[in-house]
């Protein structure tokens, strides 16, 4: 409790976004200018707080100077950081892609309030270090997520946004009745407790609760049904933040927990890697017979959950204490491509004025950029050397190959050859010329706008030579591994 | 050592189960919601009887009133646009499909399983400790108030607490944000006896609400129920049409919307330097702090939570709107 530093950039992290959000709210006019302002300072807090972790390995503050149990402390590690700088900087990328791609007054308004109470709880999650407050900072995403999902304003984003509520405050809840049966059992809600406490029926109950709502609210194959109409119906920019950051907050807090409370029995582990496996296959299905670039682009979002959790199985339950860094680097890779890919689908959209793929190669206009960028984001996404998503991969397999787990591998590879078939539907389209009508229109072929998408399709591809760094950088205070 | 009063806590608990069933089960929408609020109020009776007095209140005031009004508002809206109230169907709009019965079988089914694995697991469990009880108690002289359930939501655990307001901001200003293209139901014609009683009501419902705010910090009471309780002022002025909400103010909403959350957020922020982190309040300054954030958050919530039952941002409205209901 002595030195403690007036203000530290965690609590920084959480508040200047909360007061951006506000002063957005209040001066609508100005939102653009404040919201720009507050991501970027968002940016320099995470910044700050990853040269400290450099040093310092972890942070903590004790909120209100009351250490938990009684009180809730922040606390920052590597993989937190890494989490937080993913969430400043895809969400820097998107917020200067949101100046071009929102048209409208009402939504150019709206976007910048939801948009930052969005990264508010984002930032809450990756330091938060108690379950009660987790469920809170689920709560504020949720509500703030469905804004951004309807904010298109057509009837299709509305019906999307209610389900995805739906299935969000259901997933919260049962979140909610986990912690209370965590609650009666320690009498405590840290992480901390959790670790000390000794395995029992009720606890094991306790976790499933909290993980099934977590796996609705990442939508992890069976429970992704909200998932597609959502992120396809949104605008943009907000498909961007829902795919790429929203889903990633479930999965980080499932994450934490299965590692802190450990999964009872081997054969759930297997589960889970199971379910990731048929989300593998299903949504690359789906993505194969979908009609519309935004919604190929939702399933893949699906399938690539589903890796991730093949990606946590990779090695069964012993194997966690190397897996759940494979899983990290997935999480990290398909956030920077999918945020990359769906911003160029929205270029492509605008630009073309529709986004069936089948008619793609018909349109006389060609948005060769945001193509270009799309091209790279799917290279991430589908695993080439030497992208973020190649090096994911690469230590997917590579553990489960040493546990002997074939099977993983055999998932991984259809999977991969399913998102190649998939994504190359989308390429015919745009390098066909045969079906085209009239002449090739005039050049349009990039705008001030691609800057953003292209940017994320460019560090989802070059991160990957970065990757031992990264690696290092995600274990400094021993997230998971040296844990009691 | 049995208690006198087991007979009337059994009949309570079937009871609350009954009704939870008959909610359900209900085909009219209306009755449905009548139900729900009577199980409302049963399950504030519930609580009180688990000596969680704040949990009562907030159920009876939030989870009962506010949430009633809302789905009766709801209900309402839902009749206009269905063309139930004497009205052309709006566009595009189709009749609700009632759930097959195959889907509710398979519903219950693994609901009930669910809990029978939760019941099996928590019985088989040993109870655990005494919670934050006895902490609690060790800290309580430097919170700042004297009933230990403020001490934990606006000093302990004070975080939660702002964060759970910015729920609220967040619900709030995704619904202004909701483009509905739809006129709104016309109020229904409320009539003299609902005049009288509008005047009757107000006065008193102020006193309450100040008073649940007031007591909060040695009492039972607090910012979320006092807010909730007088929210009905704001229910009761929209519905008795003495305050129609107009475009020019929406400025002044979202000032009342965010001030709660502005004020609790610049005090946890201010109090830092020499060695203090957020939310850690100066001991001798922290029931001034406490008391000053929960009146704010008060009025906030108050605000908020009458705008959530209008329903929209405030828009400039047709004239026709105003003789097609008088």
């Amino acid at each position: 409790m002595n030195n403690l530093m007036s203000l530290d950039p965690m609590t920084l992290a959480l508040f200047l976004p909360l007061f951006g959000a506000m002063a957005a709210f209040i001066a609508p006019r100005a939102a653009s200018v404040i919201g720009l302002a507050t991501v970027l300072a968002n940016l320099g807090a995470v910044g700050w707080l990853a040269f400290e972790i450099r040093a310092a390995a972890e942070l903590i503050t004790p909120l209100g100077g009351w250490a938990p149990p009684l009180g809730i402390a922040l606390r920052a590690d590597g993989l937190s950081v890494a989490m937080l700088a993913l969430t400043g900087a895809v969400g820097l990328l998107v917020s200067f892609s949101a100046l071009d791609a929102l048209r409208d007054a009402r939504q150019r308004q709206y976007f910048w309030p939801l948009w930052l109470l969005l990264l508010t709880g984002l930032n809450g999650v990756y330091l938060g270090t108690d379950i009660f407050n987790l469920y809170v900072m689920i709560e504020v995403i949720a509500l703030a997520a469905v804004g951004l999902t309807v904010l298109s304003g057509t009837r299709e984003a509305v019906r999307a946004g209610l389900e995805y509520m739906y299935a969000s405050i259901l997933g919260a809840l049962l979140f909610l009745m986990g912690v209370g049966f965590v609650y009666l059992q320690l009498g405590r809600l840290d992480f901390a407790g959790l670790i000390a406490a000794t395995p029992s029926a009720a606890l094991s109950a306790a976790l499933a609760l909290m993980v099934v709502g977590l796996l609705l609210k990442t939508a992890l194959f069976p429970l992704h049904f909200w998932l597609p109409a959502a992120h396809a119906n949104a605008t943009a920019p907000a498909s961007a933040l829902l795919s790429g950051l929203v889903v990633k907050a479930a999965l980080y807090i499932f994450l934490r927990l299965s590692t802190y409370m450990p999964l009872p029995d081997e054969i759930l582990v297997t589960l889970l890697g199971a379910l990731g496996a048929g989300a593998l296959l299903w949504g690359s299905v789906q993505a194969l017979r979908a009609e519309r670039l935004k919604l190929l682009v939702a399933w893949s979002t699906v399938a690539q959950i589903g890796l991730i959790f093949i990606a946590f199985a990779r090695a069964g339950q012993v194997g966690l204490v190397e897996s759940w860094k494979a899983a990290a680097l997935l999480i990290l890779a398909h956030g920077i491509a999918k945020s990359a890919m769906f911003l160029a689908a929205g270029r492509i959209k605008d630009e073309v004025g529709h986004d069936i793929i089948r008619d793609l190669d018909r349109s006389a206009i060609r948005p060769t950029l945001a193509q270009f960028t799309f091209a790279l984001a799917a290279i991430s996404l589908i695993g080439l050397p030497p992208s973020l998503g190649f090096i994911g991969k690469w230590s997917l397999m590579e553990g489960a190959l040493q546990a002997g787990y074939w099977h993983w591998v055999v998932a991984t590879m259809v999977g991969t050859l399913l998102s190649v078939a998939y994504f190359s539907r989308v390429f015919a389209g745009f390098l066909r010329f045969d079906r085209m009508q009239g002449a090739l229109a005039e050049h349009k072929g990039w705008a001030l706008a691609d800057l953003a998408p292209l940017t994320l399709a460019l560090a989802a591809i070059s991160l990957g030579l970065m990757a031992a760094p990264i690696l290092s950088f995600i274990e400094l205070g021993y997230p998971f591994g040296a844990m009691p | 050592m049995t208690d006198p009063l087991i007979l009337f806590d059994l009949l309570l608990g079937v009871s609350v189960v009954a009704l939870a069933v008959a909610v359900m089960g209900a085909r009219d929408l209306f009755a449905a919601i009548v139900l729900f609020v009577i199980f409302g109020l049963l399950s504030a009776l519930a609580w009180a009887r688990l000596s969680a007095p704040d949990v009562a209140l907030a159920e009876a005031a939030i989870g009962t009133g506010v949430t009633g009004a809302l789905l009766l508002k709801t209900l309402h809206h839902l009749r206009y646009v269905t063309g139930q109230l004497d009205q052309f169907a709006a566009p595009g709009m189709t009749p609700a499909e009632p759930v097959p019965m195959g889907v509710i079988a398979a519903n219950a089914a693994f609901c009930g399983l669910i809990t029978l694995g939760l019941a099996v697991a928590y019985l088989g469990a040993p109870q655990g400790g005494p919670g934050f009880d006895a902490l609690v108690a060790e800290a309580m002289p430097q919170s700042g108030v004297e009933h230990p359930v403020t001490a934990v939501l606006l000093n302990f655990r004070a975080y939660d607490t702002l964060m759970e307001v910015v729920v609220l901001l967040a619900a709030v200003i995704a619904v202004w944000q909701i483009e509905r293209g739809l006129s709104d139901a016309p109020s229904p014609d409320l009539g003299q006896v609902w005049q009288g009683f509008a005047r009757l009501a107000l006065p008193a419902i102020v006193v309450v609400g100040t008073y649940l705010l007031w007591k909060g910090s040695e009492a039972p009471g607090g910012a979320f129920q006092g807010g909730a309780v007088l929210a009905a002022v704001g229910l009761l002025l929209l519905l008795s049409r003495a305050y129609v909400p107009r475009p020019a103010h929406r400025g002044a909403a979202r000032l009342l919307f965010v001030l709660g959350t502005g004020a609790f957020a610049a005090v946890a922020l201010l109090v830092t330097g020499g060695g203090r982190v957020a939310f850690q309040y100066p001991p001798d300054q922290a029931k001034t702090l406490i008391l000053l954030i929960e009146g704010l958050v008060t009025i906030s919530i108050a605000v908020t939570l009458a705008a959530l039952f209008h329903g929209r941002e405030p828009v400039a409205l047709p004239s026709r709107r105003d003789h097609h209901d008088t």
